[in-house]
């Protein structure tokens, strides 16, 4: 085994010594390996450039390594390598299963790094159960949770309100659904994904791993939201799951909300600028629906630091880190982009400055956070996701399977060592 | 026969490519069996576990649906491209400036490359901005998610593997066609033999040779197939589209699978050396 690694570990040296630039004019590099595209890149990087105009000591160099997905199968695959960045940003989901694999760098002993005073559902401590029980290894970055998004000219015609329920959620679809013949419009369009269904089972009063370890997919509150999703495609026919997968089928549900193709969708707070931006009729987000209760999961990236690079190239990225948590660059991230701001000092900046009365989608999104339910902290949290939940949710709707079955296959799955 | 003065110079004469194929070939595949006995995410130390990867790809049904599958699309986009590139071959095997260009135009697909092709039909098959979907709507057909359903995408991912080689088929048939002596056709014409007669006796017999050629490229093609199925479908839906270089990749790079992944490999190099091992035998038995 470790002449394996070794042999990976032996050819990444090579390129880490021929290729990794340490210093810059008397600078120390630290590089940044970040998933974005469009609006939220030009922010990021708008952001880097300020930092590394505005200081002389680091230089921190961004480099796109596509989708969140794509981006962390190749971070593992660079540590397992030994050429990691020195910093990235990684899913909430990754990070129990990072930490138990050591490679990431704890970082409460940072100078500063007791006093960031994080909003703490969108912080390690509160986004996980227990998460304070653990080093501090992940920073709160682009930290978002599903809302609705609704528009109003359709929702006055239709002298409709904000669904509180599922059942008044399914009653606004059927009444803004048009036909084919009438210019086909969908009531309401979600993607297809583990996120979404994650939120629904919270809402049934469900949780996909229990406090006790045991991964129970929601059990009977799995069901019930599998089936309300299958209802909407099925059975009522006033939702059609947007194509493509990942991350495609949430560009195709925004796309198909921004044309007037879908009257409502769920998707990412990531996405309020865009929207709002590209929408040619007034948008108006609202808190998901509940059933039993109200609940929905947190979502986006924290920064982790990686253990395995230079001591020096660690403090630069920190002195980054450190600097994105202040409340100008975290309002300038959360204003520009629609995720949360993850200090409590930027949320209070941007209330006494009146911006939630002149922006209330901003508000809806950090209100709804009342409502967050922490991740469980399981290393086989985000293999369920990918590898058991996510391809048999897009089963079980687009062929409409027996909910029962599918979670029960996927019950027997999990359990299954990896 | 020629005996070498001493027994090393084969040897070293040869050691170049012997090297280059231990390395990126023979050692590859002995590290995927080894491999595939463990089960490893790269990050935390690797599990001992037998054969385990592979009865569980057994047992979960992946493997066989990941064979059939990548089978059935082979046999689509080999006997697309193979029937297709004949026919355009045998239709514009003909001097003149339209026949020229017309031909230009059928190969030029074959140049664009994979994600080019890919994405161009991704929007040409958008089911509600796409031409064809405007096109079915027009004629009263209704919303056709010819991508988005698992009993339609296949055959739409192998049409647009089909697309893109057919240019190059009908090339290779088409030189195989010119290679043919024009007094062996003429003579069959004066003998009497009609255009089925002189293609089934004449022309035919003589392109086997370039078919065989061009089944075998359209199948290694077609099993090399990942590109199209990145851009277009990512494996979906249902994994309907999960064909075996993709399933590879998705296990080991989107689900760091290294076990599961070499498993995969081992039977994807056990399927190919057997369909290498049968050509090789009707080769041998047709000469």
């Amino acid at each position: 085994m470790v002449s394996r690694r070794a042999l990976i570990g032996g050819l990444g040296a090579g390129a880490f010594l021929g290729c990794r630039k340490r210093v810059i004019d008397g600078r120390q590099v630290a590089r940044l390996w970040f998933c974005y595209g469009g609006n939220n890149r030009i922010a990021l990087l708008d952001l880097v450039n300020k930092f590394n105009g505005q200081q002389s000591k680091a230089l921190i160099e961004p480099v796109f390594q596509g989708d969140y997905f794509e981006s962390l199968a190749k971070l593992r695959t660079a540590i397992a390598a030994g050429v990691p960045p020195t910093f990235s940003h990684v899913l909430g989901e990754v990070i129990p299963y990072l930490s138990t694999a050591g490679v990431l760098e704890p970082l409460d002993d940072y100078p500063g790094a007791q006093d960031l005073d994080l909003v703490k559902p969108l912080a390690q401590g509160g986004a996980f159960v227990d998460g304070d029980k653990h080093p501090m290894i992940a920073l709160p970055f682009n930290r978002s949770t599903p809302i609705m998004y609704t528009r109003r000219d359709m929702m006055d015609a239709h002298k409709l309100k904000a669904p509180q329920t599922w059942d008044e959620l399914l009653s606004a679809a059927k009444r803004l659904y048009r036909n084919e013949r009438d210019g086909l419009r969908w009531g309401f369009e979600v993607p297809i994904d583990w996120w979404f269904w994650l939120a629904m089972v919270g809402q049934a009063g469900g949780r996909v791993i229990e406090p006790d370890g045991r991964i129970t997919l929601g059990g009977d509150a799995g069901v019930k939201a599998l089936k309300f999703w299958q209802s909407l495609v099925h059975e009522h026919k006033v939702m059609r799951p947007p194509p493509g997968r990942d991350f495609n089928a949430w560009n195709a549900a925004n796309d198909d909300f921004l044309a007037g193709r879908a009257a409502i969708t769920w998707t990412s707070t990531a996405y309020l600028r865009v929207i709002e931006k590209n929408a040619s009729f007034p948008v108006v987000t609202c808190p998901l629906p509940g059933d039993v209760k109200r609940s929905v999961p947190t979502g986006g990236t924290f920064f982790v630091m990686l253990k395995e690079v230079p001591q020096v190239e660690k403090i630069a990225a920190w002195s980054f880190l450190k600097w994105m948590c202040e409340p100008e660059q975290t309002i300038e991230w959360a204003t520009r982009t629609g995720y949360l701001p993850v200090t409590n000092a930027a949320v209070n900046r941007l209330r006494n400055q009146g911006y939630y009365e002149k922006h209330p989608n901003d508000w809806v999104a950090y209100e709804q956070l009342q409502h967050a339910d922490p991740w469980p902290w399981s290393t086989t949290l985000f293999r369920i996701e990918r590898d058991i939940v996510n391809p048999r949710l897009e089963q079980a709707i687009l062929t409409n399977r027996n909910a029962e079955d599918t979670l029960r296959d996927a019950r027997a799955e999990a359990e299954e060592p990896s | 026969m020629m005996r070498p003065r001493k027994w090393i110079d084969p040897t070293w004469m040869l050691a170049p490519t012997l090297i280059l194929l231990v390395v990126f070939f023979i050692a590859p595949v002995g590290i995927a069996i080894y491999q595939s006995l463990f089960s490893w995410d790269l990050l935390t130390p690797p599990k001992p576990v037998g054969g385990a990867n592979y009865i569980a790809l057994l047992k979960s049904g992946e493997l066989f649906w990941v064979t059939g599958r990548t089978l059935l699309f082979s046999a689509m986009v080999v006997s697309g491209a193979m029937s297709l590139g004949l026919s355009l071959a045998l239709l514009l095997n003909r001097r003149g400036l339209w026949f020229s260009f017309v031909r230009s135009a059928v190969f030029s697909a074959y140049v664009v490359s994979w994600v080019a092709v890919a994405l161009l039909w991704l929007w040409i098959l958008d089911p509600d901005r796409g031409i064809v979907a405007k096109a079915l709507h027009l004629a009263g057909v209704g919303s056709v998610k010819l991508l988005n359903h698992p009993d339609t995408v296949l055959p739409v991912l192998a049409g647009v593997t089909v697309w893109k080689i057919t240019g190059y088929a009908m090339i290779m048939f088409l030189t195989g066609l010119q290679a043919i002596p024009n007094e062996v056709v003429e003579a069959a014409r004066l003998d009497g033999a009609g255009a089925l007669s002189r293609f089934r006796f004449i022309i035919w017999p003589m392109l086997r040779p370039t078919a065989t050629f061009v089944g075998t490229t359209s199948l290694v093609i077609s099993f090399q197939a990942f590109d199209v199925v990145r851009v277009m479908t990512q494996g979906g839906p249902v994994r309907a589209s999960t064909l075996f270089v993709y399933a590879i990749y998705e296990s080991i790079f989107m689900n760091l699978r290294v076990g599961t992944a070499s498993a995969l490999t081992v039977v994807f190099f056990v399927v190919l050396l057997s369909l290498s091992w049968l050509q090789i035998r009707m080769w041998r038995q047709k000469a």
